[in-house]
């Protein structure tokens, strides 16, 4: 398969809907990487790296409940799907493999 | 959670946003998403920081992988379309380099102009509007009854501006002012300068700003606040502040001032300046018996400032009580009908009907501007018709690109765009090379010719409105025609080869014509304006003003001094004295008639004056020599004899104020001023020795530059404190002759123009038609056509239009540029059909040539190469 079809970002934000399992939807999915990374996320980059993994088959949804804090909204919960889980296996893997690779030398590199 | 918004909504509008634009099925998560941010953002921030984030975060939102498929988007896939648009037109412009080069030089040489005449009205409009308070400064004037007519005067009564102040509340500020002629010297710098006395508010009033000191010094009596200009003319590039001038205010009255106050660089565009300030107050050290109450006496200018501008009309009212003081003090001839008030910000424009204001109307830059702007129109349309010419007439050889295209599938519609994409494309690049030449080209070329600057910036806002107004018009002039004209043909006709169009369009004609005639106008204007300067330079001012040297005195005694030394120098043929000298200083007198008040212009000479300057006399004699004589005799020049209609002008009289006087000489038309000027009904009186101010000398012929520097050098000798002002008298007209040199140049750089734009424009036609009918030529001169068989073919048609052309173009320019020389000078030379003439030999030269220039190719060339072309 071809790694490159997933971008950094959004490999962070299948991470985070894995990791959040029934609670990832939008806003919750943009707290945890905002809290994770330090630095603020427009709901719109969330959203469409959503949309876009959603096309790919990254991720498939469904609607949950709706808050009064969502103005009565529902919220759309995503959940990875195996092939996801698979590719970012495959990812954690071939990083794993690399780090590996690099010589002793630099081993302080690692530290920082 | 310190409170529970619930009453905290997020802005409506965006919302709606996000619904437009946004796909249906992720509206309601999105929407959610939205709201529930908006509610963590209201904890953290302020609602107003919540709602500019939520606005914010819309804006963010709008994303490719979010948004509908909408109409507008699907059309920008066309993208690729219009890429091949513009390699087509690229190509097409590569193909025939001289088409292109025609409309591109055409159209930037005519948006040139365009930006060129935006800068020049933008120049004349933005005058005196930098001052802050434009709207609430307003100029005192008064209304007096001359000649029959009500003439509105800027100088007002001297007490005015102190009664002013003191008799209305809502007048926040009032400004008196007055001029002196004064010698000024710092160190070894002497010069005659002008100072303005002013109250204290005036650097309050106006937005002068000062580069170096504090606007509040002019308080005090003993400042003096210098324009950059004088500033540098004294003291060079140093800080004045602190330094001393000695202003000298007459003979023994002077007075020390310490500099507190360098102006800034005036704005470029302003109606009145300063050279010097001093405080109001110095007038009475100045002029030790000047009295501020003397309703008779006036000061050059009273300002005002009101903190609310709709007072005014109250104001108006109000100062009608100022009428009866004002008439009780001075006589009947003075009287005054009515006080104005005129509003700072349109002073430049009013100041052209208010006698005696020391601002300058801009009413000439008014016509100008209306003669730049109908001027540029007519560049702008030569160059568009220029381009609707050849892109007719080049359609035919992009038929089959057309016939293609069409069927193909492209809708007309579709080729009406790429028509129009190809003009804007050529449109924008005119527009950028005309905007270059207008900004590095004609405008510093305009403003070295008048030596000043329009101070013409890129970054003006207006201009930004202006050049795509150009765009546009230009666009849809050039283009459309074309565009529609071209893509109406069947797809089926032009495959079958059976379109013919391109040789005889009635609209190239009629543009053609157009265009000859415009220029025909613009040539016309050209040579006229060159032979007028000519004419101007040569016509005679009425008197001798070659021989002739001046100087200005301080007074009669100084006057006898130089008369007494100067009477030995054998280059010396007279010396006369004056209060006032021709083309220099004259007084405006009333003159009272039986039946009528007559306004003039008055000299007070004395004896010798007529025969200094060579003033030639009609009828009549000038002044007895003997000391006291002809005190109540009058000289007149002719135009007052006619205005007059005395029959026997010898021995009438008139009273000035309560004295008798009688005519005895009349001179012959004289022009005192430069041509500009129309003549004035003037007389001559004999000047009392004590009011001598000029002493004129007339040279032996050929020694004028001998009798000029006899006369400085005996002024140094004599005044060593005061520097010499005078000179020849020919040159007191300063810069008039050439300020008309300048209208031929502007003229003929126009005409030319015109002129190689109509041109440009003829030769470009004239080559596709000769390149379309090639074929046809080549088999004439198979079957053995001659040169002048060719000729003939492809002259008579353009020959019959030139024809027309000039018919209707000659009688055109002779009546336009008779209506512009009346209104643009008062003294011109005779129009006649002369110069039309000129203009009419020049165009049908230019014409022939060109058309000569594909006759010569046709003939030349061999009828094989025609033949073989596709």
């Amino acid at each position: 398969m071809k790694i490159t079809k997933l971008g950094e970002f959004e490999e962070l934000v299948l991470l985070t809907v894995a990791a959040l399992q029934q609670e990832a939807y939008g806003v919750e999915i943009k707290r945890e990487l905002e809290s994770r990374l330090g630095e603020k996320l427009s709901v719109g980059s969330i959203q469409s790296a959503l949309k876009r993994m959603e096309e790919k088959g990254f991720l498939t949804s469904e609607f949950g409940d709706a808050t009064a804090k969502r103005g009565g909204k529902r919220k759309r919960i995503y959940a990875t799907t195996s092939y996801a889980r698979k590719v970012l296996a495959e990812m954690r893997e071939v990083r794993a493999g690399l780090w590996e690779a690099i010589p002793q030398l630099s081993h302080d590199l690692k530290t920082i | 959670m310190t409170t529970q918004p619930n009453d905290i909504h997020p802005p409506k509008w965006p919302l709606r946003l996000l619904r437009y634009f946004l796909k249906k099925q992720y509206l309601e998560e999105i929407e959610g998403d939205m709201e529930e941010c908006f509610r963590d953002n209201l904890e953290e921030f302020s609602p107003a920081k919540a709602r500019r984030l939520y606005v914010w975060e819309t804006v963010k939102l709008l994303r490719p992988a979010l948004l509908k498929n909408l109409e507008v988007f699907r059309n920008l896939n066309q993208a690729a379309m219009f890429k091949n648009y513009f390699k087509i037109s690229m190509r097409n412009m590569m193909k025939s380099p001289l088409n292109a080069f025609i409309n591109v030089f055409g159209l930037s040489a005519a948006i040139g102009i365009c930006v060129f005449a935006f800068a020049f009205g933008r120049w004349t409009f933005s005058r005196d509007q930098f001052h802050e308070h434009k709207h609430e400064v307003f100029l005192a004037t008064f209304f007096a009854d001359r000649d029959g007519s009500v003439q509105q005067f800027g100088r007002t009564p001297r007490p005015l501006g102190e009664m002013l102040r003191h008799d209305f509340a809502h007048i926040k500020k009032v400004c008196r002012l007055d001029d002196r002629s004064v010698v000024v010297k710092h160190d070894d710098n002497v010069f005659h300068e002008r100072v303005r006395f002013v109250d204290p508010e005036f650097l309050d009033m106006f937005t002068f700003p000062l580069k170096w000191g504090t606007p509040g010094s002019l308080a005090d009596v003993n400042s003096i606040v210098l324009s950059e200009e004088a500033a540098i003319k004294y003291f060079g590039e140093t800080n004045p502040l602190g330094q001393n001038m000695v202003v000298i205010f007459g003979k023994d009255v002077n007075k020390a001032f310490k500099v507190t106050g360098v102006a800034a660089k005036f704005p470029e565009s302003r109606s009145f300046d300063f050279d010097f300030l001093v405080n109001f107050e110095n007038l009475k050290t100045a002029e030790p018996g000047y009295d501020m109450q003397d309703w008779k006496a006036f000061v050059n200018a009273t300002f005002i400032q009101l903190d609310n501008p709709a007072d005014v009309a109250l104001l108006r009212q109000g100062m009608e009580k100022y009428r009866r003081q004002q008439n009780e003090a001075v006589q009947k001839e003075w009287a005054i009908t009515a006080f104005g008030l005129e509003p700072l910000a349109t002073l430049h424009e009013t100041s052209e009907d208010i006698r005696d204001d020391i601002s300058h109307s801009s009413k000439n830059n008014y016509a100008s501007i209306v003669y730049m702007a109908v001027i540029a129109l007519a560049m702008l349309l030569l160059a568009c018709f220029n381009y609707i010419n050849i892109a007719i007439v080049s359609a035919a050889k992009r038929l089959k690109e057309i016939g293609i295209r069409k069927s193909i599938g492209a809708a007309r519609s579709l080729v009406i765009v790429q028509f129009l994409t190809e003009n804007v494309f050529i449109t924008a690049f005119a527009l950028v090379v005309g905007v270059a030449l207008g900004m590095f080209l004609f405008i510093p070329w305009f403003e070295s010719l008048f030596d000043f600057s329009m101070g013409f910036r890129l970054n003006d806002p207006k201009l930004w409105i202006y050049l795509p107004a150009i765009l546009l018009f230009t666009g849809i002039t050039s283009g459309l025609y074309p565009a529609f004209y071209i893509s109406k043909f069947q797809v089926v006709s032009i495959l079958k080869g059976s379109v013919k169009f391109g040789q005889s369009n009635p609209l190239t004609k009629g543009l053609l014509v157009f265009q000859l005639i415009l220029a025909c106008v613009l040539v016309t204007g050209g040579i006229t304006f060159t032979r007028n300067s000519d004419f101007l330079a040569k016509r005679s001012w009425g008197y001798e003003p070659a021989r002739v040297v001046y100087a200005e005195v301080p007074d009669g005694a100084a006057f006898e001094q130089l008369n007494a030394a100067l009477l030995q120098n054998p280059s010396v043929v007279s010396i006369a004295g004056s209060a006032h000298q021709l083309g220099k200083r004259h007084t405006t007198t009333v003159l009272h008639m039986p039946d009528r008040e007559y306004e003039v212009e008055h000299y007070a000479v004395d004896a010798n004056y007529f025969e200094t300057m060579g003033l030639p006399f009609e009828a009549g004699r000038g002044f007895h020599h003997e000391e006291g004589s002809d005190k109540q005799s009058v000289v007149v020049n002719e135009l007052m004899v006619k205005n007059m209609a005395w029959r026997d002008p010898i021995g009438q009289t008139f009273k000035i104020d309560t004295m008798q006087y009688e005519v005895v000489g009349v001179l012959k038309n004289f022009h005192s001023y430069s041509f500009f000027r129309p003549l004035r009904p003037t007389i001559f009186s004999v000047a009392p020795k004590t009011d001598f101010h000029y002493v004129s000398i007339k040279a032996q012929q050929g020694s004028e530059l001998q009798t000029l520097k006899a006369l400085q050098g005996q002024w140094a000798k004599l005044f060593p404190e005061t520097p010499f002002q005078g000179g020849h008298q020919e040159d007191v007209w300063g810069l008039y002759f050439q300020e008309i040199g300048i209208h031929g140049k502007v003229w003929r750089a126009f005409a030319t123009i015109a002129v190689l734009l109509a041109g440009l424009g003829l030769y470009g036609l004239i080559t596709l038609n000769v390149a379309g009918r090639a074929k046809e030529f080549s088999i004439r001169k198979v079957l053995g056509a001659g040169a002048k068989n060719i000729t003939v073919k492809i002259a008579d048609q353009y020959v019959i239009l030139f024809a027309v052309a000039l018919a209707l173009g000659a009688p055109v320019s002779y009546v336009l540029m008779k209506m512009v020389m009346d209104t643009a000078y008062a003294v011109h030379m005779p129009i006649d059909y002369s110069s039309v003439t000129i203009a009419v030999i020049i165009l049908i030269f230019v014409l022939l040539a060109t058309v000569a220039t594909q006759i010569r190719k046709v003939v030349k060339g061999s009828p094989v190469q025609g033949l073989k072309t596709e």
